[in-house]
């Protein structure tokens, strides 16, 4: 194969894999808040543009490392999330069918944040840039490839590993399966149910905040990637199914590559006509989604 | 002699139903004309007209029969676009009017299908996947619909006899139109359709087990319901004179829901006290734009979680239980 | 004996791994009135939900009034006159009983007129309550909305799950009584863990246990038979 295939090859391969794990990352935290509290979090695309422009103000406008401002911003989304099911998300636990408050909730909110977004950085920029993590190029064969990116990758990759050790080993993981499971059962078991919602909570977030500094870590960004994160999040979500981790990883790899090969071919707009289309097939023939227990 | 199950009207029907209808025919007219001296008043109120007919629209969808559609707004749409396709070609618009309300109800009817069998936070996510796909379809489709850019420089139209019709005449269109749609909206929750819908809310799967056939009437009321869309969005055009993608996507819809929401969904008149809160209400945030998006958020998530009812039903207390269910009743089969 | 009403020949049905039913035969005749009992997750419910089509059957073929109805959506089947009521009483709660009882009437091919509803509601007892909401009425009163629904609609066969659940035991008397006299307007099948109600009502007893029908043939019998009682009647209060 010659040198301009290989690097096209190369290209597409690591834009598949950085996208698909920052996809997975996202829809990860999407589908454990709606497996644990039932609760389909619209917003998500702007808690993900969140932490991207507030990376971007930590490291562009206070000059902080990337690094550390990437720990920092995952850090505050703890305090957020409880912030926020302290005042909204805590008064419908025992609603019935809060799903759907939840998500028209979760729509206010997205509103909330749009307009918030275009008001502040909005005006200060049209496109967010932020600095490297590491600098310099690495040579894959042809092919050259920013150690930031590889850095990205390479702790995008390591949060999901630990996410998926976590729920599959820990006690806490382990407890919040349970509950996702059933939730009348794990709490004849001594788990503290209403804890465990709190956790997950903000485990979620925190997981999709980390795909949001990751992403504006590696790629410049806009306003507009909240919607399109936001509608592949819930595309993802459906179609691995509702609740389940690794439905969210695998489907996530998928729309990744899928998005790195169509980008290729394609406007990025085909690539969202297809996750659109597949989330609809999957919602009418198979809810439960492709990886239900 | 009113039997215990018979519709005839009684004194009290007069006194609630015919009584606010007349003085929402006589304000729809008279505020247009009386504020003709100022044109920018006469066009929010022309505006607010459009959205009292599009939240009726959205009222029985959402209020009466239960079913959340986010992509209303792109029905809308569909038919602001077809219509100024039409007109722009030579159609004169009074015949573009109904063809482009035609096809929304079609579009809408058609779209909806898919999302039918699907209940409570699946329907609305279907629905949410629609508009989507809708918007998406606007912005790439740029050969029909100029994209992004969107349409510009929109004229009113000409009446069917020749002759321009100024905008303080095409404000009293749109009061027909409103006043249409409200009356429409009464007489269908009164009739039959109305029960079945009512029913269908309440507890679908019941309501199929007494013999009413859901999955046709749902689509009878998407197909009436997208006919109020595409009256609106075909209406809205000219009257605006610009349309984008940005104009019918789903935080529209929200908005419109929000009417109904606020405004007391089941009630005739909630929404439409909706509609005449809120749409003025964005124009005086007019200079701060995108306080209005903040504004409707921060009132989307005031209305989830103080306001199941709405303001209507808060308002009258001795609303008849029919026209106050909360919202837990609508979607209480959720898919888990 | 008059004409078969409904049956049900080989029915069949499994929920993924679980076969819920196994090749049940079942034969009921107009005016003939079916108790069917058998322990928790015998089979009752399932076996109703495949006549009301609320579920599509595996196997087997349903025929009711003459005509096959599986595969047939519920709306259908109410409107060629089978109608059921549920576990757990069910009734539009936000609206009045009025407003329940015209939503009864409004695709009903066969309802009575305006007459026979007061004179039903009446009967009932529940005329006075007509506008009340239906959801804040005792639960006596809201089965009685519910067979005032039904009874409406004038249905040939009325498929009753557990009608006496959860009543107090002079609330019971009141049902069977109730029940008693609508067996002369309609043909009932009535699954019921109260065996009272069973005596009292059927002409015929239907026995299930894990799917299958362990047994048939007059109350007097079926609650005599020795391995009725070892199986199931032995457990439980008759």
């Amino acid at each position: 194969m010659s040198n301009a295939n290989w690097i096209l090859f190369l290209s597409t391969l690591s834009t598949g894999l950085i996208l698909g794990s920052i996809f997975s990352l996202v829809a990860a935290g999407v589908t454990i808040v709606y497996g644990s509290i039932w609760m389909p979090n619209a917003a998500n695309g702007q808690f993900f543009l969140l932490a991207a422009l507030f990376g971007w103000t930590l490291t562009v406008s206070w000059g902080i490392h990337p690094a550390i401002a990437a720990i920092l911003v995952i850090g505050i989304s703890v305090p957020l999330s409880y912030a926020l099911e302290i005042l909204l998300i805590r008064r419908f636990y025992d609603v019935p069918n809060r799903n759907i408050s939840y998500f028209v909730l979760s729509l206010g909110i997205t509103q909330i944040l749009a307009g918030i977004f275009s008001l502040t950085y909005g005006q200060w920029s049209d496109q967010f840039q932020l600095p490297p993590l590491v600098s310099g190029i690495t040579f894959i064969g042809p092919f050259p490839i920013a150690n930031n990116r590889l850095a990205v990758l390479g702790l995008a990759v390591a949060i999901l590993a630990g996410l998926f050790l976590l729920l599959r080993y820990h006690r806490y993981g382990r407890a919040l399966r349970a509950v996702f499971q059933n939730r009348d059962a794990a709490a004849l078991r001594g788990v503290n149910v209403k804890a465990s919602y709190s956790l997950s909570f903000a485990l979620g977030n925190a997981v999709i905040f980390a795909g949001g500094i990751l992403f504006a870590l590696a790629y410049s960004f806009d306003l507009t990637v909240a919607w399109t994160m936001a509608i592949t999040a819930f595309a993802i979500m459906i179609i691995g199914g509702p609740g389940s981790v690794l439905g969210a990883l695998v489907v996530g790899m998928v729309f990744g590559f899928t998005q790195a090969i169509v980008s290729v071919v394609a406007s990025p707009t085909i690539a969202a006509f297809s996750y659109l289309g597949a989330m609809l097939v999957i919602l009418l023939f198979k809810p439960s989604g492709l990886f239900a227990k | 002699m009113t039997g215990p199950t018979s519709t005839t009207l009684s004194v009290h029907d007069w006194k609630r139903t015919v009584v606010p209808l007349g003085v929402f025919a006589v304000l729809a007219f008279a505020v247009p004309v009386a504020l003709s001296g100022n044109r920018y008043l006469a066009f929010v109120a022309g505006i607010t007209l459009i959205h009292i007919l599009w939240a009726s629209g959205m009222n029985l969808l959402y209020g009466y029969t239960g079913l959340m559609p986010l992509m209303f707004a792109g029905i809308a749409g569909i038919s602001a676009y077809f219509a100024v396709d039409l007109t722009s070609s030579g159609w004169s618009f009074w015949i573009a009017l109904p063809l482009g309300a035609l096809m929304a109800s079609v579009a809408g009817t058609i779209l909806g299908l898919p999302s039918l069998r699907l209940k409570g936070f699946y329907f609305t996510l279907c629905s949410l996947v629609i508009q989507t796909v809708i918007t998406l379809g606007f912005v790439y489709f740029a050969g029909l619909t100029n994209g992004d850019t969107g349409i510009s420089q929109i004229p009113l139209p000409t009446a069917p006899g020749g002759g321009t019709i100024s905008p303080a005449v095409f404000d009293l269109i749109l009061a027909t139109a409103a006043v249409i749609g409200v009356v429409v909206l009464i007489a269908i929750t009164r009739s039959s359709l109305g029960k079945r819908l009512v029913a269908i809310r309440e507890d679908d799967e019941l309501a199929e087990m007494l013999g009413i056939n859901v999955t046709r009437y749902k689509m009878t009321a998407f197909f009436i319901g997208s006919l109020f869309a595409g009256v609106g969005g075909a209406l809205y055009a000219p009257y605006i004179g610009f349309i984008s993608p940005r104009s019918f996507d789903v935080l529209i819809s929200m908005n419109i829901w929000l009417m109904v929401a606020f405004g007391g969904r089941g009630t005739i008149w909630g929404p439409v006290v909706g509609a005449v809160i809120l749409v003025p209400l964005s124009f005086l945030l007019q200079e701060y734009y995108t306080v209005k998006d903040v504004i409707y958020g921060l009132l989307i998530i005031a209305v989830i979680v103080l306001m199941p009812g709405g303001i209507a039903s808060g308002l009258k207390r001795t609303a008849r239980p029919i026209e106050a269910a909360a919202p837990g009743m609508a979607e209480r089969r959720g898919a888990k | 004996m008059s004409e078969i009403l409904l049956e049900a020949r080989g029915v069949s049905k499994r929920f993924g791994g679980v076969v819920a039913l196994k090749g049940i035969d079942l034969v009921q005749h107009r005016g003939e009135a079916v108790g069917m009992i058998g322990p928790n997750g015998s089979g009752k419910t399932t076996f109703v939900n495949l006549m009301s089509g609320h579920l599509k059957g595996n196997t087997g073929s349903i025929r009711f009034d003459g005509r096959p109805i599986e595969g047939r959506n519920p709306y259908q089947i109410a409107q060629a006159g089978l109608t059921r009521t549920y576990q757990a009483v069910r009734v539009f709660g936000e609206l009045t009983v009025r407003e329940n009882v015209a939503i009864a009437l409004v695709d009903t091919p066969n309802a009575i007129g305006q007459a026979g509803v007061s004179e039903l509601a009446d009967w009932l007892r529940i005329g006075h309550r007509f506008d009340a909401r239906a959801g804040g009425l005792t639960l006596l009163e809201q089965r009685q909305v519910e067979l005032l629904m039904r009874l409406v609609q004038q249905p040939k066969l009325m498929m009753l799950d557990e009608p006496v659940g959860g009543l107090s035991s002079a609330e019971v008397r009141t049902m069977i009584a109730v029940l008693s006299e609508l067996k002369s307007r309609c043909t009932i099948f009535v699954i019921e863990h109260t065996m009272k109600v069973i005596r009292e009502l059927a002409d015929k007893v239907v026995v299930l246990l894990a799917g299958e029908k362990l047994a048939e043939g007059p109350p007097a019998d079926i609650l005599a038979d020795q391995r009725v009682i070892n199986r199931y009647l032995g457990n439980i209060d008759a």
